[in-house]
């Protein structure tokens, strides 16, 4: 099939690295290799150019390709016996980027505690505002199941930062009373 | 949207790519252009030198054949005119033998 679209690979970087970063790092919890993981998706797509065939293509593939990837790289990580976020915020000094709102801080930090389908699917409708249509498509599963995971993720969310609240406002009861 | 959902949104905002990714990703990109030609060309190189190599193979299997069957050809004509000198003594024997007997 012929197109017309003609892609610049630089303006394409321009455009989608924060996208493709940011979806690695929510994934992966590590910076550095989410960098990585970035740039090897973008030299994929470099490959792959000549097949895409609009921008929209483009974002919905470079979408895919990076959860692809993060997921790829959490497995090969967990089987190595590494423990994500924790690991890599207690040992490497790697924070979360400082938020207006401590909860939101916090809420991104309990994201990397749900179960890997939930957490691609939340990362997804929150972070790249898709629906569930879309998410279904650009993972390759049924519309159902990813439902399922928005609704569970979502409760399981919800009911990880209520028990942090309250101990954030124990501790800060203590600290007050002491 | 519910206040949860909003302010998940928000925690959830894309985050600014680090200068580096572009950097190295360019240089990764220019480092892995000249690799690929010189695959490109090193496999070039090894397919026309598996041909030469088969090419040659057959050339020769072809030329020894041949000497072979030359060999085992001039061994039969050997072998023939052995047996034909044979056959003319052996009449030459019975025709003197048959001159006695008369």
């Amino acid at each position: 099939m012929t197109h017309d679209w003609q892609p610049d690979f630089e303006q394409l970087v321009d455009e989608h690295q924060s996208m493709v970063f940011s979806l690695a790092l929510r994934m992966i919890g590590d910076r550095g290799l989410a960098e990585e993981i970035a740039q090897d998706v973008f030299l994929e797509l470099d490959r792959r150019l000549g097949k895409i065939e609009n921008a929209d293509h483009a974002r919905f593939w470079l979408r895919r390709v990076a959860m692809s990837r993060s997921v790829d790289a959490l497995r090969r990580r967990r089987v190595r016996g590494a423990d994500l976020w924790v690991e890599m915020e207690d040992h490497h000094g790697i924070h979360v980027e400082e938020r207006t709102s401590p909860l939101g801080a916090r809420l991104e930090q309990l994201l990397a505690t749900l179960p890997e389908p939930q957490r691609v699917a939340l990362v997804l409708r929150y972070q790249e505002e898709l629906t569930p249509e879309e998410i279904a498509a650009t993972l390759e599963a049924p519309l159902a199941t990813v439902k399922s995971h928005l609704q569970r993720g979502l409760k399981l969310l919800r009911a990880k930062a209520q028990s942090h609240l309250k101990e954030y406002v124990r501790v800060k009861e203590q600290v007050s009373g002491a | 949207m519910e206040e949860f959902e909003e302010e998940l949104r928000q925690a959830l905002e894309r985050r600014p790519a680090p200068p580096s990714l572009k950097r190295r990703l360019m240089e990764r990109r220019r480092a892995q252009r000249p690799r690929s030609h010189a695959v490109l060309w090193q496999r070039l190189a090894a397919c026309l030198v598996l041909a030469a190599v088969v090419g040659g193979g057959a050339v020769w299997h072809q030329r020894e054949e041949r000497r072979k069957g030359e060999a085992a050809r001039e061994q039969v004509l050997i072998a023939l005119r052995i047996t034909g000198h044979a056959l003319d003594h052996m009449n030459k024997q019975l025709a003197a033998h048959g001159r006695t007997q008369q």
